[in-house]
């Protein structure tokens, strides 16, 4: 008899989720974890989208670490020393059953995996997994690791071990790896007290800001954010690999050139850092996913490059837990009938096909070229910023310039050509339409 | 016989977050010991004095091949010679009890000394180095001024190391799976177990010093700090234990560390 029914591998959102479902269907399942802690590794941009939850955890927002409620969502633009905010605002999300967090990954993932023993899996913590086992006919079968005696079998492999998984590589599940395809996320954690932050963002108690930076990036095609912890800030940058090889530039710098822009400084100004941290991003999402399962295994999470970068989306811990739970769910059924055969794991990709978690990254899968090509990185946020600029500036005793003229002229002081203008927006119009 | 390993569960961070709570290095290094040391069918024991979250240590020495597991559910303001109490009450049989030489909360190295007492066996503490043999050890003991004193140990004994000393195992796959349902004796130890609470932040103790002699500002200075000077205030006296202890106390009063 093997170890157990299910090893899911990594305690992250997908691979607790994953155990989750399976042990709640009665397998037996090994949730197995690299660090001394689940989420004790892990790091993130900043919020939590838990509707999958409703679903798994009943009443989550009671018991979940939950820092804020995200209840104003802001998408800046950001030239030199300009910017532009879109902000909305809805105090019906801070209030059950809410719709996006702030949420500290050691806790929130911690609190994940515990769901995942409550439901009856076995956590091993301070275990790497190594390799993939194989039976004669070549089905995954367990999973290699790190410690003495470290062989484990069963009937079926969950990988949720994270951006560049290993597994899923060891597979043969990737075809290449282009650098092209991954960011890299880099954070500082920035601590402030708690009625300070209330002002500057303007939210009460337990409600949060979350911020999306379009430019400000130093020229390295990207983008930034800003989310409100209870009495920290969450202040990062995305960087596209190739461009950060390129410029030379270190990803710290470009950190303290967004906090040091006329827009940022202010919310973060007296902060003391207390934590930088960094994490390479699948960012190109749909293009870039690997076969899903393959005999005796599938895929879930960032293993899986789900991960959505989409401009004014950017999600990965909610299809992170539900492909997971699919994953779960499907290889439950898998092996009460005895058939982890690829064929027989194709219900885990119809599930994926089927929800949001595919359904989202294929609608958009244009959509992160889109925002990290140099037109919309580079040439677009100087160009919308000095139309806005114009637009509001009073020249008296000059009459006011019509918008036509001003798109016109700004347009062509960017560098943009009509023809690029109307293909980058029916391209966008196609994704997010 | 048993052998014996004692763990103290230590939360370094100010917010007692358990999570980041575990034994120190030196506590690692006895606990290897003790596996090390034990003879083909002896009982291993880990005693840990502290609190539910604790036994997480004592499952991680389960993993790593102890026989049993105790755990004492001891107030964790309790001093040390209540703690040496309490655990030379579970302690039974012991041949040898392995500790780490000071615990990483303020520890002073005095739980050891009271638990030898305790069980009324002999002490080797501080070790820097261990050879375990079939029928005795050679420990080395660190002393001051870059002294080292070295000890065989044949007898039932408490010995304390350093977290330099050993390397603690990794556990076997099978052990950590194992030690999730293993059993956890858990022992209540006495409740009064705490004279005084001292909710005041940790102090040095104040060091009471005779005015500076000298005849210029810099002499004084110079007498104060000991700058320049060569000191070498250490003798080697061959005194019965009593003696000893009522000389170590005598020139401790002098030097000013006793009030």
């Amino acid at each position: 008899m093997s170890d157990a029914d299910v090893i899911v591998v990594g305690a992250g959102p997908a691979g607790s989720c994953a155990a989750i479902a399976a042990a709640r269907a009665g397998r037996r399942v090994i949730l197995i974890e690299r660090g001394p802690f689940p989420g004790s590794k892990n790091m993130y941009g900043g919020v939590v989208y838990p509707r999958i939850l409703d679903e798994l955890v009943p009443r989550w927002w009671e018991t979940a670490p939950i820092q804020r409620w995200v209840v104003r969502r802001s998408t800046m633009v950001l030239s030199e020393t300009g910017a532009l905010t879109v902000d909305y605002r809805s105090n019906a999300w801070g209030e059950p059953p809410y719709n996006g967090a702030t949420a500290y990954r050691p806790d929130f993932d911690e609190w994940l995996s515990r769901q995942a023993v409550a439901a009856g899996a076995q956590l091993v913590t301070s275990t790497t997994v190594t390799g993939l086992l194989r039976d004669a006919s070549g089905r995954i079968n367990g999973v290699r690791t790190d410690r003495p005696d470290g062989d484990l079998s069963a009937s079926m492999v969950i990988a949720c071990d994270g951006v560049n998984s290993f597994l899923a590589k060891e597979a043969g599940l990737y075809t290449a790896t282009d650098p092209a395809n991954f960011t890299l996320g880099v954070k500082e954690t920035l601590a402030l007290p708690k009625h300070v932050i209330d002002e500057r963002f303007g939210v009460r108690d337990d409600q949060g800001v979350d911020i999306e930076i379009l430019g400000g990036t130093s020229g390295v095609n990207g983008g930034g954010f800003v989310y409100t912890n209870l009495d920290t800030i969450a202040l990062g940058a995305v960087l596209k690999l190739p461009k950060l090889a390129a410029q030379k530039k270190r990803p710290e710098e470009i950190i303290a050139t967004l906090k040091a822009h006329p827009a940022i400084a202010p919310l973060i100004e007296g902060a003391e850092v207390k934590e930088y941290s960094a994490h390479v991003i699948p960012e190109a999402g749909y293009s870039m996913m690997p076969t899903m399962v393959t005999d005796g295994m599938v895929v879930a999470g960032d293993a899986a490059a789900l991960c959505l970068a989409a401009g004014i989306w950017l999600e990965g811990v909610n299809f992170a837990m539900a492909s997971g739970m699919y994953a779960g769910e499907v290889a439950a059924a898998a092996v009460a009938r005895n058939d982890v055969s690829a064929k027989s794991l194709t219900a885990y990709t119809d599930k994926l096909n089927a929800t949001f978690v595919l359904r989202d990254h294929k609608k958009l899968r244009k959509v992160p070229g889109l925002v990290l090509s140099d037109r919309v990185q580079q040439k677009y946020p100087a160009f919308v910023t000095s139309v806005v600029e114009r637009v509001f500036r009073v020249d008296n005793p000059q009459p006011k310039p019509g918008l036509r003229r001003i798109v016109r002229e700004e347009r062509k002081r960017a560098g943009i050509k009509l023809s690029q203008l109307i293909r980058d927006g029916w391209t966008g119009l196609r994704g997010f339409g | 016989m048993t052998v014996v390993a004692c763990l103290k569960w230590v939360t370094p961070r100010a917010d007692d977050d358990d999570r980041f709570a575990g034994i120190s290095a030196a506590d690692q290094s006895a606990l290897e010991f003790a596996l090390q040391s034990a003879q083909p069918g002896e009982d291993v024991v880990a005693v840990c004095a502290g609190p539910v979250g604790a036994e997480r240590a004592l499952r991680d020495a389960v993993a790593c091949g102890v026989t049993r597991a105790v755990r004492i559910d001891l107030d964790p303001r309790a001093s040390s010679s209540a703690v040496a109490s309490a655990i030379a009450s579970v302690v039974t049989e012991a041949r040898l009890v392995w500790c780490g030489d000071y615990s990483l909360d303020r520890g002073t190295g005095s739980m050891p000394g009271f638990l030898a007492a305790r069980l009324g066996i002999g002490q080797a503490l501080g070790l820097i180095d261990v050879t375990i043999a079939h029928d005795a050890m050679t420990v080395v003991r660190r002393l001051d001024g870059a002294r080292r004193e070295i000890v065989r140990v044949s007898g039932p004994a408490v010995l304390s190391v350093e977290g330099s000393t050993a390397r603690l195992r990794r556990a076997s796959l099978r052990g950590v799976l194992a030690a999730d349902t293993a059993t956890i004796d858990v022992v209540t130890g006495p409740s009064s177990v705490v004279d005084t609470v001292d909710e005041k932040p940790f102090r040095p103790r104040a060091r009471a010093l005779a005015a500076p002699a000298g005849a210029s500002a810099l002499d004084r200075v110079r007498s104060l700090t000991d700058a320049g000077s060569v000191t070498a205030r250490s003798e080697t006296v061959v005194l019965d234990p009593p003696a000893a202890a009522a000389r170590i106390v005598s020139t401790l009063r002098e030097w000013g560390y006793l009030g």
